[in-house]
């Protein structure tokens, strides 16, 4: 059976998770494989979170906010900025692959851009295959 | 009865024990000196003055598992891990943790109940204790002599080893000692002289010095029961630690454990793994309260654990003198001076 | 360079001034030990007591841990390069207030790490040869080392992902769970650490491999921008992991991307409290 990757997606409740209702409500098609977790702000985000969600078997992460200078709180979104990015070299000194960890910026009226990072990402962990490093070995 | 073997071919009788069982042996890697499960004959070393870390492990594992569970909506069932414990051979000891086995053997043999798991394993493992040489001294660190230990002493090993010239001495000491050399049949006889050698060895083994300080056991714990309220004498003693229990995790006599059931999803583990007195929340209880939050007293604790409370309970102190944690404390904290600076108050 | 046996007279001259003053209450410093080789943390709260201090190339330990515990006295703390920045880090944090410091610089290089016997430098840690911020300086200003302090990442950053995977799992499989690391580090001051809480469960109890990788992982995530390159992290490790390396590396990035080094200057925010504007999108990538 071909590998059906895990992506968890953690979205901003004012921008992203409305863009992806957006993208649902104008039928947009995009793959399944994304299991969407509502914060109020991508700032909410702590990196703990993404080491987690790896060793609990997710394939991918994916996490979306509103732009920078969009954020509905202000400034919340600049500090996730600096602590993605981090996270994204932590990740990458630790030997994840960086294809794994992705960061993006969706509107709540990008609903076509969502569905479409969406679709990119999970091909792309697709073909990274299973994410075995992190993931805690269960007999 | 006394066997020996040509230093050079020490591989030799690593292999012979190998192909008996596990073995647990010193091995070095660019860290330093640690006893490791050994895979292959080259891999054990016998130069070398200590290990890091003590033997204690592998008699009581850091992590060990007891109970395998599914979590279920009726019974949750769980079945007992217990595999078979293989005969196993632990070679390499120095007299002094040798000495530790007899006195974690008090507790966790005696009072009434045996610990199952401690008991199986000293049932089925053989010691091979390993004499301090004559031309080594005794690092600076240690003070195993003042608590009556000598430096090649065989008392607790089943087989005690020990260098000579360019040979391995290997004495058997108890039956299943014994027994063991008479199954590797390559060794060859001691001769007189090697007795003669290994006699003076041992006795010479306790004129040997380590750091002085004449403890009388019963007297340290009366001193240090009558010094326990005074805060002044600890707080000041406690003034460097950090509290993080590197002491507790190599001492060869420290012994306190956790358990914990570990559930992922729906199945679980129940594990027990080493604890330290050490922790700040090694006292903290389910209301949140803590008696000891404060490093004095976690320390005041180990030390009157290990040199008084112990004496009372068991007849004996708890403690071997190895050194260990004063050369692996990070704020080298010499715990032996602190002893005797509380029994000189 | 001044020579560590003068340091060890103007920190005694010091400390005695100070506290006959009563300018302090006590003075954090090094003690004897029980030889040479082996000094330890001492506080002196009297000038007898400041007779005992002493001053060699071992004294590695980063006394900064230990004023935190105090924050409301006003204190003398020694500090070496790596020492002061720690201090400047934690003001900055609000764990200590400048007024409350007396700081007693020491600007040292060659200081020794008795257990490995290694010398500390650019290519370890604590190469950080002068006090950054300081109230009294013991010796004279040194030149600051030629490499730098990342160079050392060299080899692990040649290796692909997955070498750097093996090299940390194996690592991390060595790991005690004696939390020597947690409480050595001066930055490590929460209470209760994420590693105490059980709601949620970060990590097991038990030394899992998993476990382990979960802990320091995080552990390193919550020192980014804040490690000050002291080392006593790794020196405290009694199975000796490389922790500094992972720590070098995230100060590297903080550096490359925000543009601050941790505790070099008091009015700074630390990295992750602070953004700018200007950041840009590029960090993600």
């Amino acid at each position: 059976m071909d590998f059906e990757p895990k992506i968890l997606g953690i979205a901003c409740n004012w921008c992203t998770y409305t863009g992806a209702d957006l993208a649902g409500t104008t039928r947009l098609k995009y793959p399944q494989n994304i299991r969407v977790v509502r914060v109020m702000c991508s700032s909410r985000i702590n990196p703990s979170f993404i080491f987690r969600a790896f060793q609990l078997g997710a394939d991918g992460v994916l996490v979306g906010g509103c732009h920078p200078g969009d954020c509905h709180y202000g400034t919340g979104n600049m500090y996730a900025r600096r602590r993605l990015a981090i996270t994204k070299k932590m990740l990458e000194f630790a030997g994840i692959e960086p294809g794994r960890f992705r960061v993006e910026w969706i509107s709540a009226s990008e609903g076509n851009r969502f569905a479409e990072v969406v679709g990119e990402f999970t091909g792309q962990v697709k073909g990274l295959g299973p994410q075995t490093k992190l993931k805690i070995k269960t007999d | 009865m006394l066997r020996k073997i040509e230093q050079g071919r020490f591989g030799e009788l690593i292999e012979a024990l190998l192909a008996r069982g596990p073995l647990y042996a010193p091995v070095r890697d660019d860290r330093g000196v640690n006893f490791q499960l050994i895979r292959k004959a080259s891999e054990p070393t016998l130069d070398f003055y200590n290990t890091l870390q003590s033997p204690k492990l592998a008699w009581f594992p850091q992590s060990e598992d007891l109970i395998r569970y599914r979590l279920a909506k009726g019974e949750t069932k769980g079945e007992a891990i217990s595999g078979p414990v293989a005969p196993t051979v632990v070679l390499g000891m120095r007299p002094w943790d040798v000495k530790s086995l007899a006195i974690m053997d008090l507790l966790f043999l005696g009072g009434g109940k045996e610990d199952p798991y401690w008991l199986e394993k000293r049932r089925l493992t053989t010691v091979i204790g390993y004499g301090l040489a004559s031309e080594e001294e005794p690092d600076g660190a240690d003070f195993f002599r003042t608590l009556n230990i000598g430096a090649a002493d065989s008392d607790g090993s089943d087989v005690f080893l020990l260098k000579k010239d360019g040979d391995l001495l290997l004495e058997g000491i108890t039956e299943r000692g014994k027994g063991l050399l008479g199954e590797l049949t390559f060794l060859k006889e001691g001769t007189e002289e090697d007795e003669r050698y290994l006699v003076a060895a041992k006795a010479g083994g306790k004129d040997r010095k380590t750091r002085f300080f004449d403890l009388d056991a019963n007297a340290a714990a009366d001193k240090l029961k009558a010094v326990f309220a005074d805060n002044t004498f600890w707080e000041k003693e406690a003034e460097g630690c950090i509290s993080c229990g590197t002491c507790t995790f190599v001492c060869p006599t420290c012994h306190c454990f956790d358990i914990a059931d570990e559930t992922l999803f729906r199945d679980g583990v129940r594990r027990r793994f080493w604890d330290a007195c050490m922790f700040t929340d090694f006292t903290l209880e389910a209301s949140g309260h803590n008696p000891r939050p404060r490093t004095f007293q976690r320390l005041r604790q180990k030390i009157c654990h290990k040199y008084s409370f112990y004496i009372e309970k068991f007849g004996v102190v708890s403690c071997v003198g190895c050194g260990r944690c004063t050369r692996l404390c990070p704020v080298n904290i010499d715990i032996f001076s602190l002893v005797a600076r509380a029994v000189n108050l | 360079m001044t020579a560590f046996k003068d340091i060890e007279e103007r920190l005694k001259e010091k400390a005695k001034d100070l506290l006959e003053k009563g300018e302090v209450e006590c003075v954090f410093a090094y003690g004897r030990g029980y030889d040479e080789r082996h000094p330890r943390p001492y506080v002196a709260k009297t000038k007898e007591d400041a007779e005992n201090l002493v001053f060699n190339e071992y004294c590695t330990f980063n006394l900064a841990r230990y004023a935190v515990k105090e924050p409301r006295k006003k204190i003398a703390v020694a500090a070496k390069g790596a020492d002061s920045r720690a201090l400047v880090q934690l003001i900055q944090e609000g764990k200590l207030k400048r007024e409350n410091l007396v700081i007693l610089g020491i600007p040292a290089a060659g200081m020794v790490d008795a257990k490995s016997g290694l010398t500390l430098d650019e290519k370890t840690t604590g190469a950080f040869a002068n006090p950054v911020v300081y109230d009294v300086l013991l010796g004279d200003k040194l030149p600051e080392a030629k490499n730098s302090p990342y160079e050392v990442l060299g080899e692990l950053e040649g290796l692909s992902g997955d070498g750097r995977w093996e090299f940390w799992r194996k690592e991390f499989a060595r790991c005690l769970r004696c939390f020597a690391c947690r409480k050595a580090c001066p930055m490590c001051y929460c209470d209760p650490c994420f590693m105490d809480q059980s709601r949620p469960r970060w990590a097991d109890k038990s030394p899992t491999l998993d476990g382990n990788t979960m802990y320091h992982l995080t552990r390193f995530y919550h020192l980014a921008g804040r490690c000050v390159d002291c080392g006593e992290c790794t020196r405290a490790c009694p199975v000796d992991i490389p922790l500094y390396l992972f720590h070098k590396r995230l100060a590297k990035d903080c550096e490359e991307m925000f543009n601050q080094a941790a505790g070099m200057k008091l009015e700074d925010k630390p990295v992750l409290v602070d953004f700018r504007v200007e950041d840009g999108d590029e960090i993600l990538l």
